[in-house]
Parts: C-alpha cells; structure tokens; sequence
C-alpha cells in the first residue's frame, strides 16, 4: 500500500470516528449538527461539545500519536519489534510517583508534574543500570527490572492507601481520557506535533539502525549520542503521556505494528503513519471505554490492554513461526 | 592515503593483531588474503575507524580517525560489513539510497551508483526477495553511493568478503568493475577475499595474513609465490599459467601437507 493511500484512509477513519465521538452520546441522544454549525445550540449541548468532549478527543488522539510515535522509534532504535516505550521503566516511574503524590495529599494540579519527574527519573535509573551500553538488549533488561521494581513498591504502597484513593490510582494504572480538560488539551497540542515532529526528524538515524548499530556507524551516524536523542525524545513523549492519562498499555507496540504490516519498515513512512495509527486507536479506545457500561465508564487501557494482549501473543507467535521457517 | 604502521589490537589480554603495516592510495586495489581466523576482518575495523588499534597507528589521509566524527568519517570511507543487517520491508534502491543519507540529499545518484555495481534491475525488488549475492551488490552500491556523495578528494572504499556469496563468474566481473570504480572515482579500495586467484587476476597490491600478523605485502606477482601460500594454507599447491603466459593460477592439489 502506498503510504498515500493509507495516510488518506487514516484520516478518514479518524475524522469518522471523532466525528462520532464529538456529537453522538452514549445513551443514543446526539448533539443537532445544523444547529451546532449555525451556532444556535442550547447552553447545555455546547458546554457538552466544548467543553468535555472536544478536549477529551485532542487529549486522547495526541496521546496515542505520541505514544505510537515513541513506540515505532523505540522499535527501531533497538531493532526490536516488541519494544514499547513503557519498557525503559518510564510509565512504572511515573504511576508510582503519581500514587505517591497522592497520598501525600499532593494539590490535584501538580500530580502530573510529579509524575513527569518520576518517569524521568526511572528513565535514568534505567539508563545507569545498563552502563550506558549502546546494545538495546541491556537497555530494555534494565527497564524491564526497573518495571519490576516500580510496580511491586507501587502494589505495596495500594494496599496501604485509604481506600478512597484506590480509584485515583487506578486511573494511574489503567489510564483515563475522562479527566481532560482545556489546559490539558492546549499542552498537548503544542507538544504532541512537535514531539513527533521531532522524532520524525530522526528517521534516517533509525533507517540506518535497521542495518545494525555497525553498519550506521559506519554511514555516518554517531550511534550512540543519536540513540540517546531518540530514548529521550521518546521518555519525554511517553512520560507526558503517562503523567497526563495513566499508564495507557499496548498502543505504542500496536500502532506501529499496523503501520509496518501496510506499508513496511522504512522509517519515513513509518513515523508518519504509526502516529495516526495511534491516534485513531486511542480515540476509538476511549470511545468504547465510556460506551460499552454506559453510564459506567471503563478505564481506557482495560480496553487498549484487551486488544492488546492478544495482538502481544499473535506477534511473537508469528515471529517464533517466522524464525523457524528461515 | 590510507596506512597501518605498526598496528595491533588486543581484547582482554588476547592479541588478535600485531604488527600489521599497510599503505593503501587512492586509485588502487588493495586485497587481503589470508586463512580463517588470521585477524583479516578485524584489520578492516581498524582501517574503518570502528575499533582503534591497541598498538602502533592508523592513519586516514594522515588523521588518526578515532580522532574524527562518525559524520567526518563517513565522508572519507565507505564500509561493506561481511554480515551486513538488513530487515524486510525496504526495497533494494531504499537500502542503496542509505548511502546519501549523510548528505542528506534523499535522492543522490543511487541509480547511478546501482548500474555501476550491476544491481539496477534490483531496484524495485523488496530486499527479503534477493539472493545472498544480489543483497551484497546493492550494500556495495550503498557504500559507493556514500563516497560519490562525498567532496573529499582522497577517500576510501573497505570491504570485507565482497565476493562470498557470489558465484564464479559474478565474483571475477564484479572485482574487475571494482578496480575499475577505484581508478574512475579516485577510491582506495581494500577488501577482503579468499580466492587467491581473485587477488592474483585484480590486485594492485596484496597483504597476507597469518594469525594476526602481516607477513607480506606488496605487488600479488612479487609476494603471491606458490612455496608461501603453500605454508600459509597447509596444502600442496599446483601453479598454472596460461599459454600465452598473461594469467596465473593456483590449484589445490590431493594429498595434503601435513
């Protein structure tokens, strides 16, 4: 498929299901179109449509655009297919940063600023456990230990909260869109384009590195100070994410699978089309989440971690087969 | 120029080389050739800048290039790895086209650079659809492209085992328009080949090798004499000569010296 075609088909997808998501209401109401382009909606409807669900959209469509686009230049970087974002220990840094600041009775506000700061700090724990090696085998050993260590201290620290705080830390674990508001969606329709605009800078480097950390070496690439800019540019996408949303699983591996199954690895495309990828699965995500038990409302990763799993498995099932075919 | 003076490398303890000198010039076909294990490939990472020598001095036009950036260097050497990655999904002219990436002028020459090396009607071709030669072919027009997009005026071209998965008559043709792009392009070329006949029909200039160490260098016809190959591989050589007395060869011959 040309990567035409699909940024076409994206786009219609997204537009389709925002569409969706901006006038119908769960409950089977939808918001009178006319009215709302004539500008003659009632009060309540326009609060509705401005207010909670524009938002809503921008956050969870730059959230998964950024989390695919750290996704599909981790992948590469490490030319590891089953890399995420969340495996260099960011999201385990930032939810238990999170859980604490609340049980510190830290002011609402600053919970995602205290997050932030712990999922970089988890990313450099990460980053000295692994000596700095170049490989990305050590890396990711590294994350995956740092994972480990994060999640456990932030199960002991749930079964010693209140348990009024047990919901607020399941946002964090889950992920949520349902908190988004004006602010949140301003951040990130600064940062997000220029994330991913950034990490799309970088794809000859990630190219290159589809040859091995050698061969890009030798076309002129400084590896190692290259593929920290990357790890950076994507801990920075992805604890954005995190400390805005919570931990929301399995898009950053998915979307850029999907891209790659379409239009193949060349990192050009692929940083295009892995971020609309993962914008339109996390705004389909979160649509479901509030529709499926409505008026209850799913956390959006149940959802993302559902699809996901599944999609984990047939991947390396299909690699495991791939290989013992070569 | 391209030089190793005195070069050896070791790795936690254990000396792979030793004593390695060598001058390469641009316009000239420089062949390695030695049995497995000689140090051959690891001598080509010196000369790349990928490893730095633990004795003696490599000098690329008279820098040590540890000295010089992965960009700087890029633009005066090319390197074909014996084992160079690749992953499904690109086709062979995106592979070929990574060769500009330094420049980052995203078309180049890559058409140009694919005739040149005889992989052009490969362009299209999805890379895990190529054959093992054919793949080596379009990694050497990778790196031929990366030294054309290069204003330097001395620059280097260093492959290992260009012609291992080639068959017979691809192997000579290929190594014959190699030394023709090392004239053309001003390159120094220094590969790595098995095919003592290869080194004898093409080299400018020969280095063998033996357990680490040079043990001669110079003109193929001056160093490549049937009695020193004979201890180099352990095997009883036959030396034939065409009629009209242009071309040599060598031959193994049955019983083995041992």
């Amino acid at each position: 498929m040309r990567l035409s075609h699909l940024v076409f088909l994206l786009l219609l997808a997204i537009a389709l299901t925002a569409g969706g998501a901006l006038w119908l209401s769960p409950d089977g109401t939808h918001i009178p179109i006319m009215a709302a382009l004539r500008g003659q909606l009632p009060d309540f409807e326009r609060q509705l449509l401005v207010e909670l669900r524009l938002p809503r959209l921008i956050l969870s469509f730059s959230a998964g655009a950024l989390l695919a686009a750290s996704g599909g230049a981790i992948q590469s970087r490490f030319q590891n297919p089953l890399a995420e974002p969340g495996l260099v220990g960011i999201s385990g840094g930032a939810a238990l940063a999170a859980a604490l600041a609340l049980q510190f009775g830290c002011p609402a506000p600053w919970v995602p600023v205290v997050a932030f700061t712990g999922g970089m700090l988890a990313l450099t724990l990460t980053w000295l456990m692994s000596h700095n090696a170049h490989d990305g085998g050590r890396l990711i050993l590294a994350g995956i230990a740092v994972n480990a260590l994060f999640g456990s201290l932030l199960t002991l620290l749930i079964s010693m909260l209140p348990d009024g705080s047990l919901r607020t830390v399941t946002f964090w674990l889950m992920g949520s869109f349902s908190n988004a508001d004006w602010p949140q969606a301003r951040l990130f329709l600064i940062a997000a384009p220029l994330l991913t605009w950034l990490l799309f800078r970088e794809w000859r480097l990630l190219n290159a590195l589809q040859l091995g950390p050698h061969s890009a070496f030798h076309l002129g690439f400084d590896v190692r100070r290259g593929g920290l800019r990357v790890v950076v540019l994507a801990a920075l996408a992805t604890g954005l994410v995190v400390s805005n949303c919570g931990m929301v699983g399995f898009i950053g591996l998915m979307a850029p699978h999907l891209a790659r199954q379409l239009i193949g690895g060349h990192t050009r495309r692929l940083m295009i089309a892995a971020p609309l990828f993962g914008g339109l699965l996390a705004i389909l995500a979160d649509w479901l989440a509030h529709s499926l038990l409505y008026p209850a409302e799913l956390p959006v990763g149940v959802i993302t971690s559902l699809a996901g799993a599944p999609f984990f498995l047939w991947l390396l099932w299909r690699n495991d087969r791939r290989a013992n075919h070569a | 120029m391209l030089e190793a003076l005195g070069a050896g490398f070791s790795v936690r303890g254990r000396r792979l080389l030793a004593d390695i000198s060598l001058t390469a010039q641009p316009g000239e076909l420089t062949l390695i050739i030695g049995p497995n294990g000689a140090g051959k490939s690891t001598l080509i990472s010196l000369l790349s800048g990928l490893r730095h020598p633990t004795e003696g001095l490599i000098r690329l036009n008279g820098i040590a290039p540890q000295t010089l950036s992965a960009n700087k260097l890029a633009r005066l050497r090319a390197v074909v790895e014996q084992h160079a990655g690749w992953q499904p999904g690109l086709t062979a002219a995106e592979l070929a086209m990574m060769g500009a990436y330094l420049t980052q002028d995203t078309t180049g020459d890559w058409r140009e650079a694919m005739r040149l090396t005889q992989c052009l009607e490969l362009a299209d071709r999805r890379l895990e659809t190529l054959s093992g030669g054919e793949l080596q072919r379009v990694h050497l027009a990778r790196a031929l492209l990366q030294l054309m997009t290069s204003t330097a005026a001395e620059r280097y071209l260093l492959l290992d085992e260009p012609t291992a998965a080639l068959d017979f008559g691809l192997a000579d043709s290929l190594m014959a328009q190699i030394r023709v792009l090392a004239r053309e392009y001003r390159l120094g070329v220094v590969a790595v080949v098995h095919d003592l006949n290869l080194a004898l029909r093409h080299a400018d200039q020969v280095l063998l090798m033996d357990s680490g160490r040079g043990i001669a260098f110079g003109a193929a016809a001056d160093i490549m004499q049937k009695e020193r190959l004979e201890t180099l591989y352990g095997v009883r050589l036959a030396e034939l000569v065409s009629a009209d007395a242009q071309h040599r060869a060598f031959v193994p011959m049955q019983n083995h010296a041992n």
